[in-house]
């Protein structure tokens, strides 16, 4: 991600800038439990289905924020390139942990701006995030968002 | 918070801060991208409760698995996590020079028992989770240092998909 960069940005930019990336990580979320959806069925199923409700709402919000900055959100893209082949529920699984994980890191770079509101935020959202990569992959990782320590490629259950 | 002989103190630290820090990562034999710089005075106290805090959770995993062996599966993974956690904060800390590095034995005084039976264990991590999930958001709101506040995002996230972890190992299938 480009936080690094950003921290540099006088605060209002900086928080903005955050924010549209926040948008674009939870728009191509949408898109991709959109895709693994479609290769899951029963519990997996109504589970993607509400985490893509979870989303929805989180680029509701992300928009809502930007507005009120008087920034214009960027509108998502009509698609996205998938990571990897998406052709069975394993892979839809694995796809849903690639897609919480770009959600996590760019929550992070909103904790990474100095307004405070906008920190606890991303904290939650990130937070909220980990939860749900959590229920895809069964275990848990240690620093969730953070600049790869350690590359675990997403695995399925 | 800073007393003004502690603030003295810092600084006269902060001469051997960059020496300290160009070491402080091959310690730990791993380098970590994040963990560089050390943290400016007002956040020391602030860090060192948080590593408090922390620590009390890993004397409590300890007393859990000490306790309730058969829970290993579970609970070890947990416990190595938060093992990095702790080892991050510390990291982050520059103890000033003459300093005691010492603040954890009031917080393992603190501790409670382990309860009995495997969903009252279960159920008692969990909410030690949910409670370091949410004095970590509540306190990086306040946090000077960009990078420390997210190394405590991250960890309070870490802490709360443990609380999920719990949750789903403690119901029935």
């Amino acid at each position: 991600m480009t936080t690094a960069g950003r921290r540099a940005r006088p605060g209002k930019a900086a928080g903005n800038a955050a924010l549209q990336d926040a948008l674009a990580a939870e728009n191509a979320a949408i898109f991709g439990y959109g895709v693994a959806g479609a290769y899951l069925t029963g519990r997996q199923r109504a589970t993607a289905t509400a985490y893509w409700n979870e989303h929805r709402s989180a680029r509701d919000t992300l928009s809502g924020l930007l507005r009120a900055r008087g920034e214009q959100p960027a509108p998502a893209a009509a698609s996205y390139k998938l990571p990897f082949g998406v052709h069975t529920a394993a892979e839809a699984a694995s796809l849903a942990i690639f897609l919480e994980n770009g959600v996590t890191a760019a929550y992070l770079g909103l904790v990474g701006v100095g307004d405070a509101g906008l920190r606890t935020f991303g904290a939650r959202a990130m937070q909220a995030a980990a939860i749900r990569a959590t229920s895809w992959r069964g275990s848990t990782v240690a620093f969730p968002g953070m600049p790869t320590a350690r590359p675990s490629p997403p695995r399925a259950r | 918070m800073a007393a003004d002989p502690t603030r003295r103190r810092v600084l006269a630290a902060s001469a051997l801060m960059l020496t300290a820090a160009g070491t402080a990562g091959c310690a730990s034999g791993q380098a970590w991208p994040w963990a560089r710089p050390p943290v400016p005075v007002p956040e020391v106290g602030m860090l060192r409760n948080v590593i408090a805090a922390e620590d009390t959770l890993v004397s409590t995993y300890t007393a859990v698995l000490s306790a309730r062996p058969a829970l290993a599966a579970t609970v070890s993974p947990l416990l190595r996590q938060h093992q990095q956690h702790l080892a991050q904060l510390r990291d982050r800390l520059m103890v000033p020079a003459g300093a005691r590095p010492s603040p954890t034995k009031t917080a393992r005084a603190r501790q409670a028992p382990v309860p009995a039976g495997r969903a009252a264990v279960l159920a008692y991590l969990r909410h030690a989770e949910t409670d370091q999930a949410a004095f970590l958001v509540h306190t990086l709101a306040a946090v000077v240092t960009p990078s420390l506040a997210q190394l405590m995002a991250s960890i309070s996230a870490s802490e709360a998909a443990h609380a999920a972890l719990l949750d789903s190992a403690g119901s029935p299938r």
